[in-house]
């Protein structure tokens, strides 16, 4: 069923003249003059906190020391990426949630350089910090408010690609040529080129390490802690998260690793464990989860507010690198919610109609392109909801008690198990298969976008029982295929064209905005 | 040197998933419990009553059917069973317990269920999932012990009525061990200047140890040591001793190609060889039977997936071990194309034991039948082999 | 002119002149185009920098 918009969209209709060949964009958007004016104002703010950054020595030093620094040259463009098309609330929500995550993640190359013996060497502050891996949940930190945790691969590896589709494969190449096959996952393997070349900052008491992802994250994680113990005498610490986390004869098992995760910090900052502060955080993971599930049931009517890469990243950032530790999501969360309510009621539209209402399914490529919002643009396609916010739903313990003490183990390890994108590809085909239709019904769409990573062995595993259920369901299943971080192997395009293709030849229906079908990106950010 | 006698009887048995060895012992009224992966504890599954066999895929040819399923980046190794289960060619068993190991193994195995490709007219056929240790503690150890009870002893009981006692346990130890000291006594005469066993009929001898009944074959396999004791050893020495280690390595045609080239496989450090798959498991009486059991198994796994620190660097100074113990002059890391653990250990492993232990390594994939890169793999070996003999030159000449 | 009224005029000139350039940078996407041409320099850089490459 499509519904119309009964507004015109204000200023420029079709987006295809913002773009050339170039790296970056011919020009701005014009949204009309109100949203025109917000935008600008929120370039100035991202400005601002750019020159805050940069006007550090330790910063500067840390932009001529480390390669994938140069990718922060294109926060703008990113931010411009991900509000193509966008007015009125949207925008607004748009740009509440990707302002902040630049903001924080700002804060988090701050403390790293802070703490980096190669740049401002502040050994006090780093003997307060622990690594962790950007994939993993910072759950086993809620506790221990004195010290910070340093996800050093969020800016080298995970937000450089937000930024500039080319950002790893330097990396790539060089862990190829340490003998990597090429076959593996891009994501992990780039960690793992940054680390043989020596290109990760290096501070911290001690890092624990998770085996989520998956096997490629795993092992990865091997190649890096050689180097962190043996040559910076960083000791480390693998955190346990089983693959079956359905399943109730796992979870003891899960919750006695957070607390040796625990332990192990401990004893490498002689920091204490701090259960005010732990339940302090818990109560924000619960207000997280809420806000999250209330933002879903909204993307299941017809006037979806929250949607896209956004709502995916904004997600990632507060439920697994925040994890509830910092108050100043709380506040973000609730902008959000109001602007989300107020288009709700006015029923907002990004696009002239929604034709298609779609499941965003598979490890999505949201590092390389802005696609989903492309999507809506150029198709009238709106994606609902995607595979990694289909997170923990759960309330977890928040009140102080003795067995909510013992109870917040299990919670922890709860959550360190659904880790985003995790919780779905591993556990058995059911989280990753069989709620996908059951999704699907909830939020009443009729299309799924499955992202075939190409090099995710957990997801193209189940190649054919996708398409033969998908079949026997009369969904559309539409397949797109990527190879996520290495846009040499699937350009931007290559990966839109699956869309094009199927929108055309199975659907037969022309697009909304002509102008964007064929984007000319390939050298661009 | 003169042929094994039973050799061509172990080559026969090894030309088909479901050997003729698997129906005798079904018809004497044992359970047929299939595993795919070595970190099921294959004791367990050898209980009075039933019998393991681990699934491979002789012979393979065209995987395409499982190639639709799965897609082509799998590992070859998960595609070939998932295709010899479409065609039928594991009908024989009578459970699937699989371990959610390696993520491909497992979409293997997930795939096995969903297409309903074994069990039918089974009334008590089941398919279980168990987690398994990633790291070597107390609090894997735990997990081990309740994964073992929960996913392989119980539903064995329930379904097919089998004693799980510790006695139980402790008979299935000891029927593994007589097979494990064979293997191993055997293993031995690889040992020395002059071995008197290939490390291609040694691989046979082994492979059938994991994918035929073990109570048919001990019979032979006996003989087979007797025979070894005075068999005379060939007077050609050898161009090089080496080590292969690895992943699942289920085609003994990959042992023969590699001493076509003049290599001797004198250890088989890799997935359903015998380092450590056929240690010994030794059993106490102040402990139960099960745990010490998983702790063997936890202790010595050498699967790339377990991933504490101590590990890692474990399965390099193992490997280096072996070389020591065998008197390898270098060591082959070998694995199946598009296998994800494998790929980072061979990298990790092949730069570690050159760099520490100061071993020549050659680093290859291959795909899961080797006949469809014979040439490619004998290059690379040759190769291989050639540098060995020069670094052993340069070596005499200095000394 | 008195300087109550000056001193804010001035003010807002600047502003005003301040609004135009930081608008002009903003819609023609200046900002973009001129660090997009300061990266090659810094990638050959990056390329010229000794590394300690190992597994």
């Amino acid at each position: 069923m499509t519904i119309h918009n009964d507004r015109t969209r204000i200023g420029d209709q079709n987006l295809g003249v913002l773009f050339n060949e170039g790296k970056v964009r011919r020009r701005r958007e014009w949204r009309g003059v109100k949203d025109t004016l917000y935008d600008y104002g929120r370039w100035l703010y991202i400005i601002s906190i750019l020159a805050r950054f940069i006007v550090k020595p330790r910063n500067i030093k840390a932009m001529f020391r480390y390669r994938w620094m140069a990718n922060y040259l294109a926060v703008p463009h990113m931010v411009d990426k991900f509000t193509m098309g966008l007015r009125d609330e949207p925008l607004r929500i748009v740009h509440t949630a990707m302002d902040f995550v630049v903001y924080d993640v700002a804060q988090t190359m701050e403390n790293i350089f802070r703490g980096d013996r190669r740049t401002g060497n502040d050994e006090k502050f780093s003997a307060r910090c622990v690594l962790t891996d950007e994939n993993a949940m910072t759950a086993f930190m809620m506790g221990f408010p004195t010290l910070k945790a340093i996800l050093r691969e969020v800016p080298t590896m995970f937000v450089a690609n937000l930024l500039n589709q080319y950002s790893t494969t330097h990396y790539l190449d060089v862990a190829q040529q340490a003998g990597i096959p090429g076959d593996v996952c891009p994501m992990p393997e780039a960690e793992a080129g940054i680390s043989i070349e020596d290109d990760f900052a290096v501070l911290g008491a001690c890092a624990v390490q998770v085996n989520t992802t998956c096997d490629g994250s795993l092992m990865g994680n091997g190649i890096i802690a050689k180097r962190l113990e043996r040559e910076y005498g960083i000791p480390t610490f693998q955190l346990v998260a089983p693959m079956r986390h359905r399943e109730a004869d796992v979870q003891d098992y899960a919750a006695q690793d957070i607390k040796n995760a625990i332990a192990f910090i401990e004893e490498h900052t002689g920091a204490k464990w701090d259960w005010d502060a732990y339940f302090e955080c818990a109560k924000r993971v619960n207000d997280i989860t809420r806000n999250r599930l209330a933002w879903l049931e909204m993307n299941s009517t017809n006037y979806p507010q929250f949607v896209g890469a956004p709502f995916s990243l904004y997600n990632d950032t507060n439920y697994m690198g925040n994890c509830g530790r910092s108050p100043k999501f709380p506040p973000i969360d609730r902008k959000i919610m109001k602007y989300a309510q107020h288009g709700y009621e006015a029923k907002r539209m990004m696009a002239p109609e929604y034709r298609h209402r779609a499941i965003i399914w598979g490890v999505q490529p949201q590092y390389v392109i802005d696609m989903l919002n492309w999507m809506i643009h150029c198709w009238g396609i709106v994606p609902l909801t995607d595979m990694l916010s289909m997170v923990n739903t759960r309330q977890i313990a928040e009140v102080d008690t003795p067995e909510n003490r013992e109870q917040a183990y299990y919670d922890m390890a709860w959550l360190n198990e659904n880790m985003i994108m995790r919780n779905r590809t591993h556990g058995g085909y059911k989280v990753l298969v069989d709620e996908l239709w059951q999704f699907c019904e909830q939020m009443n769409a009729d299309m799924v976008i499955m992202w075939e990573h190409m090099s995710c062995k957990a997801l193209d595993g189940m190649h054919g029982q996708f398409e033969e259920q998908a079949r026997e369901r009369g969904i559309h299943l539409v397949w797109v295929c990527h190879d996520l971080c290495d846009p040499r192997v699937y350009t931007r395009q290559a990966i839109r064209d699956q869309l094009n293709t199927y929108m055309r030849t199975v659907m037969r229906e022309e697009p909304l905005d002509p102008t964007i079908e064929f984007l000319p990106d390939e050298k661009a950010w | 040197m003169r042929d094994l006698k039973h050799l061509q009887y172990f080559e026969d048995l090894l030309q088909v998933a479901n050997n003729e060895l698997i129906a005798q012992a079904q018809s004497e009224g044992k359970i047929c419990v299939a595993y795919p992966c070595e970190n099921v504890p294959e004791p367990l599954l050898n209980l009075p009553g039933a019998f393991s066999v681990r699934l491979f895929a002789p012979n393979t040819g065209s995987t395409d059917i499982a190639t639709y399923y799965m897609t082509n980046l799998l590992c070859e190794t998960s595609r070939a069973l998932l295709e010899r289960a479409i065609e039928g060619g594991f009908n024989f068993a009578d459970c699937v317990i699989s371990p959610d190991g390696c993520t491909m193994m497992n979409r293997c195995v997930e795939n096995m269920e969903l297409l309903k490709t074994m069990g039918k007219d089974k009334e008590h056929f089941f398919w279980q999932y168990m987690e398994i240790p990633l790291k070597d503690d107390d609090n894997n150890l735990s997990l081990y012990k309740l994964q073992c009870k929960n996913h392989i002893l119980d539903p064995l009981h329930e379904a097919y009525g089998l004693d799980i006692s510790d006695a139980a346990i402790r008979q299935a130890v000891e029927e593994h061990n007589r097979v494990c000291r064979l293997i191993r006594a055997i293993g031995d005469f690889r040992k020395g200047e002059k071995p008197r066993i290939t490390g291609y009929e040694f691989h046979v001898l082994t492979l059938a140890t994991y994918v035929c009944p073990k109570y048919l074959i001990v019979d032979k396999l006996e003989e087979t040591l007797e025979e070894l004791k005075t068999r005379e050893p060939d007077d050609k020495p050898w161009r090089a001793r080496v080590v292969l280690v690895g992943s699942e390595a289920d085609d003994s045609g990959l042992i023969k190609l590699i001493e076509e080239v003049g290599a001797f496989v004198c250890a088989d450090r890799f997935c359903m060889g015998s380092l450590p798959g056929r240690n010994l498991i030794e059993l106490n009486d102040s402990e139960d039977a099960l745990t010490q059991v998983c702790r063997a198994y936890m202790h010595r796994c050498q699967c790339p997936r377990m991933m504490n620190m101590a590990k890692v660097y474990g399965r390099k100074q193992y490997v280096a071990d072996v070389a020591k113990e065998y008197g390898a002059d270098g060591i082959i890391y070998e694995q199946v194309k598009f296998c994800d653990p494998w790929a980072y250990e061979r990298t990790l492993g092949s730069v570690m034991l050159r760099d520490d232990y100061g071993y020549p390594v050659l680093s290859v994939d291959r795909p899961y039948n080797i006949r469809s890169s014979v040439g490619q793999m004998r290059t690379r070996v040759q190769a291989f082999v050639e540098s060995i003999e020069i670094k052993k030159l340069q070596r005499g000449q200095t000394e | 002119m008195p300087k109550v009224v000056k001193i804010p005029l001035l003010l807002l000139g600047s502003l005003a002149a301040l609004f135009v350039v930081t608008f002009t940078v903003y819609f023609l996407n200046l900002d973009m185009k001129l660090l997009s041409k300061i990266e090659p320099f810094f990638l050959k850089h990056y390329d010229k920098m000794p590394r300690k490459n190992y597994v």
